[in-house]
């Protein structure tokens, strides 16, 4: 249960660092998707800019080229009917086709193939217009000449070949514009494919971040089952251990009571013949007396000693010995009947109940210069009767065993800790050997000299009502120096099972 | 084993002391101090319950039959409790008005306040002190000259009713 726990923890790391991973691959798969997006968008503008400036180019090329046919076109009016009407529509058409030539050659600066071209046309156009002028210039024979015969005519050629050389312009910029518009395609194609690859990426990373984490909330919701499952297992553990307990205390209630019962009945018979030894005794020490005035000197020393001082001493020590176990024995079966007794639970305002002995010890410790303190104790439901039998014990005990010649000085305090209050009797007095800090809640077990009456019954009685309230004591202490009892009950005990 | 007396006859019986008692020592201590106090009254003593409530119901020469009677009943018993035995005389007609003297070593309270419960005229602990425990024996013989005249007439009326 415990590895596998720890396992699902390590696997947990693991899942996170796989998560983060993956995450991160697919946020740089979009970043990337957008910059290439981005980059894409400015690929497309320059294009669309690049082929709108071909077009213009185009345009230009074509409006040149109109212009130059008008101005061959007005020539030949001339030619055939000379006059002003064509000899100016001439000059306007010239004056436009130069103008478009300049403008044609600014707009194709970047391009040194059409510069070139358009050199040859200039110069083309130049010896055009020295051919039309010459046509206009009114030089006698020559109009008359070209009129008839246009075949000899150098400007038809030119204008052709003018025209030629603006068709290789439109082509190349014709050609231009379909590089442009493939490398777009390309670039859109490509574009397309990056993206439906970075979605598919981006698809499996979210699907695998789900199943990760969708792994990890399951190990997780395992591994706090198995914790809710130790702790229930743990509960129970306790409750198990506390009605084992329970039971054994009970058993030897009640093993205690048939015992000391039982005990009890022979100590009678062996203190009754006791009795009746010394009555026949008594009868034997008035016949020696009888002897001893009728026949003097007829009882041997021996004799004499049995009678005076062996059988006196003999009985008397049955007698007393049968007197300590007579006492023992009511020890026990007190304590027993404590055991017995039912317990009940009420509210207890333990403050007043200790406040309560230590007034009924004050008239002792006064005699002994001992002080008591006491902070205010929190409130318990719990056995009155047996909670006052265990503070009244350790109470009594505090102001027993103090150091001579030390004024005693006793504090009483208590906390809560959870479910359980602790309530604490320290004193400075003689203190317990660490080797008897279990022994001394034994039966009949005292520590240290035997200097103060008792049975060593007290610590028994308070660990044994302890148990039986749910609770328990302990001690610290340190020889010479003193000791704290520590007595730890639950805030509110229900008595959840009978005694026996 | 019963101590056995020469059956007496009727009508001028004396009142007879039957001692259930299992130690055969207490047994001996309390006739002894029974003797001491000068009581002569014929005991008879049981080791157990059955024998014990066997001859005070129904044999010929015990008090069911013949005669007042006086009951020393020891508590712990080997095959029944004392208090049943109680409970059975009290709960038998012609022994519900015997006197029962309980002689036991319990000192419990609930254990007394049963027994007075159930109808035992005296209860005495044996005490380990002799002294008190040989005092009290004694004093039942006074107990037992109180009751004797009462306790005559009483039977006589009984056997009387019976026999009628």
């Amino acid at each position: 249960m415990q590895a596998k726990s720890l396992s699902s923890l390590g696997r947990d790391d693991r899942t996170n660092r796989q998560i983060a991973l993956l995450l991160a691959i697919g946020f740089l798969g979009l970043a990337g998707a957008s910059g290439t997006a981005f980059w894409v968008q400015r690929i497309n503008e320059q294009n669309s800019r690049a082929v709108a400036h071909t077009l213009e180019v185009e345009s230009r090329i074509n409006a040149f080229n109109s212009a130059n046919e008008r101005a061959e076109t007005a020539r030949r009016g001339y030619l055939l009917a000379p006059g002003a009407a064509f000899r100016l529509r001439m000059q306007g058409a010239q004056q436009l086709r130069d103008d478009l030539l300049e403008r044609i050659d600014e707009i194709t600066r970047d391009n040194p193939a059409q510069q070139e071209r358009l050199h040859d046309l200039r110069q083309m156009v130049i010896e055009l217009d020295t051919l039309q002028d010459q046509t206009i210039s009114g030089v006698v024979g020559v109009r008359e000449r070209l009129a008839q015969n246009f075949g000899e005519d150098g400007a038809v050629l030119l204008t052709r070949r003018i025209r030629d050389k603006a068709r290789e312009m439109l082509d190349e910029e014709e050609h231009l514009l379909t590089a442009r518009q493939e490398q777009q395609d390309t670039t859109i194609f490509r574009f397309n494919v990056l993206l439906v690859l970075t979605t598919v990426l981006v698809v499996a990373l979210s699907a695998m971040t789900l199943t990760l984490i969708r792994r990890n909330l399951a190990d997780l919701r395992a591994s706090r089952n198995d914790l809710n499952q130790l702790n229930d297992e743990l509960e129970d553990l306790v409750d198990l251990r506390t009605e084992a307990l329970r039971r054994a205390n009970a058993e030897i209630q009640r093993f205690a009571y048939i015992v000391s019962h039982d005990l009890r009945a022979p100590l009678v018979n062996v203190m009754g013949f006791t009795a009746e030894l010394e009555t026949a005794r008594e009868e034997i020490h008035r016949f020696a007396a009888r002897l001893d005035v009728d026949q003097p000197g007829l009882i041997d020393r021996a004799t004499r000693s049995a009678i005076e001082e062996d059988l006196p001493e003999a009985i008397g020590f049955i007698r007393s010995s049968t007197r300590k176990m007579d006492r023992l024995i009511n020890s026990i079966l007190k304590l027993s009947r404590e055991g017995r007794r039912t317990l009940t639970p009420e509210p207890v305002d333990v403050t007043a109940l200790v406040r309560g002995i230590l007034d009924s010890l004050q008239h002792r410790a006064t005699e002994q210069g001992t002080t008591f303190t006491l902070d205010p104790l929190p409130a318990l439901v719990t056995d009155r009767l047996g909670l006052e039998q265990i503070l009244s014990n350790l109470l009594e005990n505090a102001v027993k065993y103090l150091r001579p010649g030390v004024p005693g000085e006793i504090h009483v305090s208590g906390h809560e800790e959870a479910a359980r209050t602790v309530i604490s009797v320290r004193d400075n007095g003689r203190g317990i050997d660490a080797r008897d800090h279990q022994r001394v809640f034994e039966l009949f077990r005292r520590s240290g000299p035997q200097d103060q009456p008792g049975e060593g019954i007290g610590l028994a009685h308070v660990r044994a009502l302890a148990h039986r309230l749910g609770g328990t004591v302990d001690l610290e202490s340190t020889p010479g120096t003193g000791s704290t009892f520590h007595l730890s009950l639950p805030h509110s005990w229900q008595p959840g099972d009978s005694h026996a | 084993m019963p101590e056995t007396h020469a059956p007496l006859p009727p009508g001028s019986a004396p009142v007879s002391i039957v001692m259930i008692e299992d130690d055969e020592g207490h047994a001996r201590l309390i006739l002894k101090n029974i003797r001491r106090a000068g009581i002569t009254n014929p005991v008879h003593h049981f080791l157990d319950g059955t024998t014990g409530l066997e001859f005070l119901i129904n044999d010929a020469r015990g008090p069911a039959r013949n005669g007042p009677a006086l009951v020393l009943l020891d508590l712990n018993l080997p095959d029944m409790s004392g208090i049943d035995i109680l409970a059975r005389l009290k709960g038998t007609e012609e022994l519900r008005r015997t006197p029962v003297v309980v002689l036991t070593t319990t000192d419990d309270k609930v254990e007394i306040q049963r027994c007075y419960d159930l109808g035992c005229n005296v209860y005495i602990t044996k005490p380990v002190n002799y002294e008190n425990f040989a005092d009290a024996v004694r004093q039942l013989g006074l107990f037992l000259s109180v009751i004797q005249i009462p306790d005559l007439d009483e039977s006589g009326i009984v056997r009387g009713g019976d026999s009628g």
